[in-house]
């Protein structure tokens, strides 16, 4: 019994210990997220027209950081999309048919109330937010952590929490919240899955779109 | 000393983000070269146009707010035969709203850059009133609706147009407008190809008539205007070089480069 005892607290050490960094958190995430995978994210965001609700399919080829947000809600939004690239920021425009390529470090948005870029790259996220683990935390979807931090200057948000799930490393949950504590964005992972994704699918783009690079 | 200031100035030139389209224009009255040179800053872009005996000098700023919207603006101050003139514009889209504007003055048209005369102006109003569904209102004098690169032969003397366009996969428009007798609107545009190709169709049909349609293949685009009383133009922009010929009262031709560094 007490061999029992010593040998489950020694598998509870050790995977307190597997985890007790939040840099280790998001390598395992990012080693999940390796290969090419697919999700829907929904939730409530605060747009320049008060609270909206948002749903944005998101595909990512990790390999290439290569990330596309396509925007289905709220109606204003529909048909625009984003596309990240290593180096630059692609936002596709509906109404004006314009393509708006921005360097990366020009590209934060401000209004928005959380950062499209973060949901698909989320090492990206770690360089804006100085993220902590605050514990973990038991959600429908599994046990999970619960990192928390202060974001840097220009963001368009204070402070964000992220939930990660623990048994199949991945972002279930993102809250980003202003100076007073006030949700801007409250925004679920859903329908998580691997998927066969090109470099030129996510690239994609009306040929006939204005091009214009800031 | 003179040959160091212009190494230094191509040199500056050369390291800076810019882009310098030139070409030829020609019509009856002879060969005009035209150029433009635009070089990025911080924020913005100043840019210079040539197309004697006008020029111009400006200044184009913008705002991105990421997959919210973008704005445009600008302004150019111009300085050629029978005096002094200037243009402002703005345009860009936030949320379910776009507009798009441009007021402007010269004494005379220089074509192929400066193709109006006297005041002219538009104003472009387009709301999506659903997600797939957009109305749009625009008021032009003196000056052609739709890009300022390229001449568009036949545009009336002015229009006042109200559009409606629903999105079912392609995006099919209705509208009627007032140039000054009424006519009546029809647009179709959509993905003819696996890689986004894009076809569109722009018919006015009445008191003006006029066809506008542009086949977008990527490397390649593709346009024909063809109006009534006659007039129209086929165009071509391979990469970076563009092809036009036109007729408009006489026949015209302008072929022109784009350069964009680094």
């Amino acid at each position: 019994m007490r061999r029992l005892v010593m040998v489950l607290g020694f598998v509870a050490w050790l995977s307190l210990g597997l985890a007790q960094s939040v840099q280790e958190i998001l390598d395992r995430v990012e080693k999940n997220l390796s290969t090419p995978w697919q999700a829907t994210v929904q939730g409530r965001i605060q747009g320049p027209a008060g609270e909206e609700e948002l749903l944005a399919r998101v595909y990512a080829l990790p390999q290439a950081r290569l990330f596309r947000v396509e925007f289905l809600k709220p109606g204003s939004l529909e048909g625009n999309f984003t596309v990240i690239t290593e180096k630059e920021v692609w936002n596709y425009l509906y109404l004006t048919n314009q393509l708006v390529i921005s360097p990366k470090e020009k590209a934060q948005v401000q209004g928005l109330g959380f950062s499209p870029q973060g949901l698909g790259d989320i090492r990206s996220l770690a360089k804006w937010v100085s993220l902590r683990l605050e514990g973990e935390v038991r959600l429908p979807e599994g046990v999970a952590w619960k990192l928390s931090g202060q974001a840097k200057e220009g963001q368009g948000f204070a402070r964000m929490e992220l939930y990660v799930l623990k048994a199949d490393p991945r972002p279930l949950r993102f809250l980003f919240l202003d100076e007073g504590g006030k949700v801007l964005a409250d925004l679920k992972v859903v329908e998580f899955k691997r998927a066969n994704l090109t470099e030129a699918r996510l690239k994609r783009y009306p040929k006939d779109a204005q091009v214009v690079r800031r | 000393m003179g040959r160091f200031l212009w190494l230094g100035i191509l040199l500056g030139l050369s390291l800076a983000q810019g882009r310098l389209e030139a070409g030829v224009y020609g019509d009856p009255s002879g060969p005009v070269f035209a150029m433009e040179l635009g070089l990025s800053l911080e924020e913005g872009e100043v840019f210079a146009r040539l197309a004697p005996p006008r020029g111009a000098l400006g200044y184009s700023g913008s705002l991105s707010l990421g997959p919210l919207g973008f704005l445009a603006f600008g302004r150019q101050a111009e300085l050629g035969e029978g005096g002094l003139g200037g243009v402002v514009y703005g345009e860009g889209g936030v949320g379910p709203v776009a507009l798009e504007g441009r007021l402007g003055y010269r004494p005379q048209a220089a074509p192929p850059l400066f193709p109006e005369a006297g005041g002219f102006g538009r104003l472009a109003l387009r709301y999506r009133l659903a997600p797939k569904e957009v109305v749009g209102l625009a008021l032009a004098y003196r000056t052609p609706l739709g890009p300022s690169s390229s001449l568009q032969p036949g545009f009336p003397p002015w229009l006042l147009e109200g559009s409606y366009a629903l999105r079912e996969e392609a995006t099919y428009t209705l509208g009627a407008g007032l140039a000054p007798r009424p006519y009546a609107l029809l647009g179709w545009k959509g993905e003819v190809g696996e890689e986004g190709e894009v076809l569109d169709l722009l018919l006015r049909l009445g008191g003006l008539n006029r066809l506008e349609a542009g086949l977008y293949l990527g490397e390649a685009s593709l346009f024909l205007t063809l109006a009534y009383p006659w007039a129209g133009s086929v165009e071509a922009w391979l990469g970076d070089l563009g092809l036009e010929m036109g007729y408009e009262g006489a026949p015209y031709a302008w072929v022109r480069y784009a350069w964009r560094w680094p």
